[in-house]
Formats: structure tokens, C-alpha cells, sequence
């Protein structure tokens, strides 16, 4: 369970304080329920998933994890363009405290990957849709309670779309995923729940679709 | 690190296991780094400061003099350089260590002072292998390397590395905070190769300038390293080792405890 209370954050830029992004988010999200965040463009959407993944801090109010929650995969973040996708795989399992399984952990992150002999090369010689697959098989290799995914699965092929989607549907029982998507079809496909973000506040729904329906009303015709 | 994040079915680890592991993963990490950034980045590592020392020392033996306040130059010189870039070269890594490491903090278990404190470790790693590679060199080419007092220089290197450390510390937090003071810094760290000593010696400028220039920390590093390499060696009158040691530990606890203050504002953008 992830319980979400209050929470504010603006960004500093040159000149002072910025907008608030978030004003006063509350929300509990349950063991065991995939949740996707709706939200136009700028509304805050990767600002939350970065504050539930603890790597950046809400100016106000408190999250409370209660579960193992993964780092955000997301764009570009947490790889180093100059190592290869085995070294940054490498460093990624040594500060998980895996170093004792580091080669077989190495070999199932290789095997989800699939992006072959690439997979020596440096990073920053990657496409988009590898860095994701990329991303993905990495945090794929740890159990955690709670997957965070920022827009990786949009640059992903057909088949890895699948391919992510079966191998979460194996880790349901025990673990699910947060994520950011503007493809409705990825959305409804991977999860139950919505929030839909707008005007710094969030608003739950139980159903997904709900949640998209609420979006699309507040859009401009 | 949020204990309750690692709990569950991940397993639950001690703080001090996490840092332990995220300390080594860095390092190796730091380590292939610089070693493969670029064509023959290792090589460049090694020989920089190699062809550096090599080119003063042939500038100086060649067309000026042969002995420098009662020693050989050539020693003179590359005891004084070597001891130089142990503080600048810790220095510089350090400084920009949270701005070049920023995707890491993408991982909860790494905080910028772990690639603070790691980089300057492996700097001073690497200034060993350095100056192991170039007192070898100067013993091939028939100059007496061996140090009269081997605990002094050590002292001395250490000194220099501990100092480089906390002015690193400090100012990677105080140009995260106040992006002109790195400017500023800049302006500072250029003439102090010239103000420290390294190629002019600081015996020879009159009083009361030289009192001012031995503020300079890295100064007193230098002199001291030169003097514990050959005990006949006309240093500084004012040298005081343990300055440099004061230095550092202020400067460090200084920028740990800046470090731990301004930790959000390192990691949020």
C-alpha cells in the first residue's frame, strides 16, 4: 500500500519559486491494484510517479511506502550513455546488494531484453524503444511490490509491449505497477485503476475507464 | 534510504550493507568510466600528468638550472607537480562529481555524497599509480628517488588528498546552490598552480607577501612533501604540515555537513 498525503511540490527555477505543480494530492493506492496516471501534458504527472518513487521530494505533505517500490524507469534516467547496457545491468544488480547472483541476474536481464548484441555496446548508441527494453528487463530482475513506469512501454514495440505485459501478468499475485501512458490501449490493458491529474489535485477512480472518460470530458472539443 | 522501501519480498538490508554495496558499485563503475570514455582514455589518465612533469622538467633542466634551493630540480619539480594535481585533480573530480552522477540519483540508495566521497577515493587511487610511475621513470633515468623521510611525504600526499577532498566537498554544494560562484571558483583555480609554489619557489618572495601566500594550504603540502623527499632542502621557513591537516578538517566537516543539509536540493530538480 502506498498512501499519498498532501503533497505539494514546485520546482525552483532561475527566477525564484515556480507554479505549484501539485496542490494537495491525497490518495491511497492498495497492495495488488495497477494504476495508471491520466493527465494532460504538464500537469504533473511524471512529478507524482518521481515522488512515489522517493527519488524527489514533495515541498509539502508525506509519502508512506509500505511495500518495496521500484525505481522510475523512465526516459534516459539511471544509464549512463558511455557504459555498455551489461555494465550499466551490472551496476544496477551490485546496488541491489546482488552481487553474490550477479551473473545469472545479468543472464535474465540479457534474455528479457532482447536486444542482442547491443546489448555490448554503449547506451548512448541505443534507439528509444532499446533504452526501454532496456529499462524494463532491469527492474523486471528485482521483486519489488510496485513497478513505477514513465512512458517506457510508449516506445516499445509490438512485441514487447506483449512480451512486458505477459510477464506482468505472471508477478499479479504479488506485485503491480504505476505508470504513465497517453496510449489508451496500453492503459486499459495493463490496469485497473486511474488517476486523473488536473489542476494540481488528483482524483481516483476504480475503474480505468472512468478515468479516461473523465479526461476526455475536460479536453476542449 | 527508506527502510520500509527495501523490505518485502526484495529483503531487508542494513543501511550500512546498501552503502557498502552502492561505495563498491560506484567505484567500479567510476573506475570503467574513466577508463573508457574516450580512445585511450586510460592512457591519457596515466601519461597526463606524466607529459606534464616531463615537460617542465625538460624547460627547467635544460635551459635553466640544475638544483633548486639546495635539491635537484627535476625531484624538485615533479614531487612539487605530483603533490599539486593530488589536490587539484581530487579537487576538480569531486567538484563536479553530483553534476556528471545526477541519472544515478534515479536509485534511492545513492546519494551525492556517495559519489562524492567515491570519486575522490578513486582519484586518489589512481595519483598513487601516478607518482609510482613517475618516481619509477626518474630512477631509471639515474636520479635518486628514494624519499629520506617516507612518512613525511606520505603525510604530505595524504594531507594534499584530504584537502582537496573538503574544498571539492564544499564547493560541489556551493555551486549546485549558487551556479556563478563556479566562475568565481574557476578564477581562483587558475593561477594556483603559479601562487602554490609549484614551478617558482615560495622562499624566494619577500616578506610580507610571502606571509599571504602561505594562506595557501596546498602551499604548505607541497613544501612539505619536497622537504621530507630530501631533509637539505631550504623549504619555507613558515611551513606547518599540520595546517594543511587543520584545513581539511574543517573544509570536510564543513561540506559533509552541507552535504547532509542541502541533500534534497542536490537530488530535486
Amino acid at each position: 500500500m502506498i498512501i499519498v498525503e498532501d503533497v505539494h511540490k514546485r520546482y525552483q527555477t532561475e527566477h525564484g519559486p515556480g507554479k505549484w505543480v501539485l496542490q494537495g494530492v491525497s490518495l491511497t493506492i492498495p497492495a495488488k491494484c495497477s494504476v495508471g496516471l491520466i493527465g494532460a501534458n504538464g500537469a504533473g504527472k511524471s512529478t507524482l510517479l518521481r515522488i512515489i518513487g522517493g527519488v524527489d521530494q514533495p515541498n509539502k505533505g508525506r509519502v508512506e511506502r509500505q511495500c518495496s517500490v521500484s525505481w522510475p524507469m523512465g526516459f534516459g534516467g539511471g544509464l549512463q550513455g558511455s557504459l555498455t547496457g551489461r555494465q550499466n545491468a551490472k551496476f544496477v544488480c551490485r546496488i541491489h546488494g546482488h552481487e553474490y547472483d550477479l551473473s545469472e541476474r545479468i543472464a535474465d536481464i540479457e534474455a528479457f531484453a532482447e536486444i542482442g548484441r547491443a546489448f555490448d555496446e554503449p547506451v548512448k548508441t541505443y534507439s528509444s524503444g532499446m533504452r526501454s527494453r532496456l529499462q524494463f528487463a532491469l527492474s523486471l530482475a528485482f521483486d519489488f511490490d510496485v513497478y513505477i513506469s514513465d512512458e517506457v512501454t510508449a516506445t516499445g514495440d509490438a512485441a514487447f509491449k506483449n512480451k512486458a505485459f505477459s510477464a506482468f501478468k505472471k508477478l499479479a499475485d504479488h506485485a503491480s505497477i504505476i505508470m504513465v501512458s497517453h496510449d489508451e490501449g496500453t492503459l486499459r490493458q495493463f490496469c485497473l485503476a486511474g488517476i486523473w491529474i488536473h489542476d494540481g489535485t488528483a482524483q481516483w477512480f476504480d475503474q480505468i475507464d472512468d478515468a479516461l472518460k473523465a479526461y476526455k470530458s475536460s479536453l476542449p472539443a | 534510504m527508506s527502510r520500509e522501501s527495501l523490505k518485502g519480498n526484495i529483503g531487508w538490508r542494513s543501511p550500512v550493507r546498501i552503502t557498502a554495496s552502492v561505495y563498491s558499485a560506484l567505484f567500479l563503475r567510476e573506475a570503467l568510466t574513466r577508463i573508457s570514455s574516450s580512445r585511450f582514455a586510460w592512457f591519457w589518465l596515466l601519461f597526463e600528468p606524466v607529459f606534464n612533469v616531463a615537460y617542465m622538467v625538460l624547460i627547467y633542466t635544460v635551459i635553466r638550472v640544475r638544483t633548486m634551493g639546495g635539491v635537484d630540480v627535476f625531484i624538485w619539480l615533479m614531487v612539487g607537480m605530483l603533490a599539486f594535481f593530488m589536490f587539484r585533480r581530487t579537487a576538480m573530480q569531486v567538484t563536479h562529481a553530483t553534476s556528471a552522477n545526477q541519472a544515478l540519483f534515479t536509485y534511492r540508495q545513492v546519494k551525492p555524497v556517495d559519489t562524492v566521497l567515491v570519486r575522490g577515493g578513486l582519484e586518489g587511487f589512481l595519483m598513487v599509480i601516478v607518482a609510482s610511475l613517475l618516481l619509477g621513470g626518474a630512477a631509471l633515468l639515474g636520479h635518486s628517488v628514494l624519499p629520506a623521510d617516507p612518512l613525511a611525504v606520505l603525510e604530505a600526499f595524504f594531507g594534499l588528498w584530504l584537502a582537496g577532498m573538503g574544498f571539492g566537498l564544499v564547493v560541489s554544494v556551493v555551486t549546485e546552490l549558487v551556479p556563478e560562484l563556479g566562475l568565481l571558483i574557476n578564477y581562483v583555480m587558475t593561477p594556483l598552480y603559479i601562487v602554490s609554489g609549484v614551478i617558482l619557489p615560495l622562499s624566494s618572495v619577500p616578506q610580507p607577501y610571502r606571509d599571504w601566500l602561505m594562506f595557501n594550504p596546498v602551499a604548505h603540502g607541497l613544501e612539505a612533501a619536497r622537504l621530507g623527499f630530501s631533509p637539505y632542502y631550504h623549504a619555507v621557513p613558515e611551513l606547518s604540515i599540520s595546517y594543511v591537516y587543520e584545513f581539511s578538517l574543517v573544509s570536510i566537516f564543513l561540506g559533509l555537513a552541507l552535504h547532509r543539509r542541502f541533500a534534497l536540493r542536490l537530488v530535486t530538480q
